[in-house]
């Protein structure tokens, strides 16, 4: 801890440094034009770090450094600790572009290294660490460590089955990082009919769900909300994941349709010895997206076969389910925008689910309905992002709010907090297991 | 009979007429036309690089660079672009790719890189901040002269000088603006937006002009806006025209992997 406030009061330094170093107007505000050979300084050619003569290219680094802090409001529940996200973070970015027999070729490698005051360690996350080719002229080929996204939905996520993050993102952590990377080749077939994106991932690769460490959960075997101490590590298979996307733009509407071969991301299924598994899942989807009245349609569906359980049965593993969202987002006034989304997932075979599970009174509705808002409001010239996004569940009678307000102060300097507060009528719903890991969360970012 | 005198000044008013005809002015649609063909199709297609100097009501900066890459679908019609950042650190590698419609929304998508996201962008957006910038996205690719009314105010001895108010005035948020377009290069080099009680709060201005493979090109721009304090500068460099961008470069695939091969400056570009 001693450590993490040494780097924080260096961080600070930095701050007010960047502060002083800020210049006079350089071009006076009544005659833009007529300063700049008067003060013999205009504004393109200090402080760029280059000339406008270098071309960018070869290699460039950038990158930037994080303080997080974050803590539990009301009760700590089960999780002996009030400190949700503690940490410095360090990013570096580097990018080289050149030429490899006649083809442009690009690297790049995006990494995080961190001290987490929660998990007490240091910590290292290679986000990225790719090369990007194209064999023939109508492939792009991305291979390597990536994050990979696709589909219409926000925040909602029916045919994006790429591993997402969902400690971080509790946690109040930037959204990127919601997404988790995974070592995969990215193929794309473009020029076609249709353009057609393949991503082979040979090691499936899970979400990071809750494990207990920094957040509780509803365990259906106890019945009860738990933070298992050592933190729970489900079995993950040692398979191939797949998945498919074939797209089209037609007249401003885009249409996709969507195949994943994978399991469940979320270990939701128990293997024989009664640990924690994830199940085969196999998907098939659609989606398009197109404007309307100012503002954007949406509309997805997915259907998730659960293979190991194909009449819904088993107990043990997840039910096959239809998934559906439709959504519509405009600006309300100057700024101002609004998003409202609707989800409903349809388990099939409920009835078999109820009659062989041993804890029915815990298993899902038949019909989950999701009500979703975004608000967001730009102030200054976005200088000032102020957020809120709301989950609501009118079947599960939950929800779960992240209001968020951030500040840029330069290009360097961006100041965030927000909070991540859950709530329900049931410790077993989706958001309503959530109740105790309520908490507000600041950031500062330094970018270099 | 006309005598000598009446027929010298009917001979002389003859010989004015088409001299007059030349010097009164085009009429207000075709000054519109050309002046939006000066603006933004300068060429079938065309590269430059931008540097953005952003400064808020506190004189705090901020930058921005990126590369815009322009095709023309058709002169004086719709219009692919896209904007590739290259500066600050955070804003590196995010896209930006416009398909610019007449006589329907224009349909716009961003691409966040840290996400992988491709973001598409409503048509209600377009008159706020691109980029933190007090330039708008709709000043990025153009306005359509047809979302406006366009009328005669003045012929100065530079400019044609004209009013446009806006067919439908709750999708934008001034009264009215008026431009100034050069005589000679039919481009606009200044732009004031009135607001609801007439008071001028928003202008944009050309610095320089440079003439380019032969067409004239704005080098230096800004945009001042009182509503919200401050201003921001634009730079222009390595422009070029006609450099034979294909279609198929303004799509997804462009977002997520920019097209270097176009992006990069080209041996005879300024």
């Amino acid at each position: 801890m001693r450590g993490l406030l040494a780097i924080s009061l260096l961080v600070l330094g930095l701050a007010t440094a960047g502060l002083s170093a800020q210049e006079e107007d350089p071009w006076g505000d009544d005659d833009p034009w007529a300063g700049e050979g008067e003060q013999g300084e205009d504004p393109w050619s200090d402080d760029w770090g280059d000339s406008w003569e270098e071309e960018n290219g070869g290699v460039v680094v950038t990158g930037f450094a994080e303080l997080g802090a974050g803590a539990r409001l009301g009760s700590v529940g089960p999780v002996d600790r009030r400190t949700t996200l503690g940490e410095l973070r360090l990013r570096g970015e580097a990018e080289w572009t050149g030429d490899w027999l006649d083809r442009s070729l690009e690297a790049k490698a995006v990494g995080d290294v961190w001290y987490d005051t929660v998990t007490d360690d240091l910590e290292v996350e290679v986000r990225n660490l790719t090369l990007v080719f194209s064999p023939v002229a109508d492939i792009d080929v991305t291979l390597g460590r990536q994050v990979l996204t696709w589909g219409t939905g926000d925040l909602l996520f029916l045919n994006d089955l790429f591993p997402k993050d969902f400690v971080s993102f509790f946690a109040g952590r930037d959204d990127e990082y919601l997404k988790a990377p995974s070592d995969t080749l990215r193929a794309g077939f473009y020029g076609g009919a249709a353009n057609v994106e393949v991503a082979w991932t040979p090691r499936f690769q899970p979400d990071e769900y809750l494990t207990g460490e920094r957040f509780s959960f509803f365990s259906p075997r106890a019945g009860t909300i738990v933070a298992p101490d050592p933190p729970i590590g489900a079995l993950e298979p040692r398979r191939y994941e797949l998945a498919l996307r074939v797209y089209r733009t037609v007249r401003g509407v885009e249409y996709a349709g969507y195949g994943y071969h994978g399991y469940f991301k979320q270990p939701t299924a128990v293997d024989a010895d009664g640990r924690l598994t994830f199940a085969p899942l196999t998907s098939v989807g659609a989606s398009v997206r197109l404007p309307l009245w100012s503002g954007l349609f949406n509309a997805e569906f997915a259907w998730y076969e659960s293979r190991d359980d194909a009449n819904g049965d088993d107990p043990s593993i997840p039910n096959s389910q239809l998934r559906f969202l439709a959504g519509f987002e405009r600006e309300l006034v100057a700024n101002f925008t609004a998003g409202f989304q609707y989800y409903v997932e349809h388990t099939r075979d409920h009835d078999a689910l109820l009659e062989n599970s041993p804890t029915p009174e815990f298993e899902p509705e038949e019909y989950r309905h999701v009500l979703t808002n975004r608000l967001t409001y730009r102030i200054s010239q976005d200088r000032w992002t102020l957020s809120l996004f709301t989950f609501y569940s009118p079947s599960d009678a939950d929800f779960y709010l992240r209001p968020s307000v951030s500040f840029r102060q330069s290009d360097e300097w961006q100041f965030t907090a927000g909070g991540n507060w859950f709530g329900g009528r049931d410790d077993y719903t989706f958001f309503g297991q959530l109740e105790d890991n309520t908490n507000l969360y600041v950031r500062v970012r330094y970018n270099y | 009979m006309m005598n000598p005198t009446t027929k010298l000044l009917s001979l002389a008013a003859m010989l004015m007429l088409p001299f007059t005809a030349v010097q009164s002015a085009p009429d207000v649609d075709t000054i519109v036309e050309r002046a939006n063909l000066a603006a933004y199709y300068a060429g079938d297609d065309g590269r430059t690089e931008v540097r953005m100097v952003i400064y808020d009501a506190q004189g705090r900066e901020q930058r921005r660079q990126f590369t815009i890459l322009r095709r023309d679908v058709a002169d004086g019609g719709d219009q692919e672009f896209l904007v590739v950042f290259s500066r600050p650190s955070d804003v590196r590698g995010t896209t930006f790719l416009v398909k610019k419609h007449i006589g329907r929304d224009d349909d716009r998508w961003l691409y966040l890189p840290g996400l992988d996201l491709v973001k598409r962008i409503s048509a209600g957006d377009k008159r706020t901040s691109f980029v933190g910038a007090h330039y708008f996205y709709e000043d990025v690719s153009g306005r359509s002269p047809e979302e406006d009314e366009h009328e005669f105010v003045e012929e100065t001895d530079e400019y044609y000088v004209l009013r446009h108010v806006p067919k439908e005035p709750g999708l934008v948020e001034f009264r009215d603006y008026t431009t100034w377009i050069d005589k000679e290069t039919w481009l606009p080099m200044r732009i004031e937006y009135r607001n609801a009680s007439g008071d001028t709060y928003r202008t944009i201005e050309a610095g320089a002009v440079e003439t380019i493979e032969g067409f004239p090109t704005v080098t230096e721009s800004r945009v001042q806006d009182t509503s919200l304090g401050g201003y921001t500068l634009m730079q222009f460099r390595y422009i070029d025209y006609d450099i034979g961008i294909p279609a198929d470069i303004f799509s997804e695939r462009s977002l997520r992997r920019p097209p270097l091969e176009w992006l990069e400056r080209s041996e005879g570009g300024d």
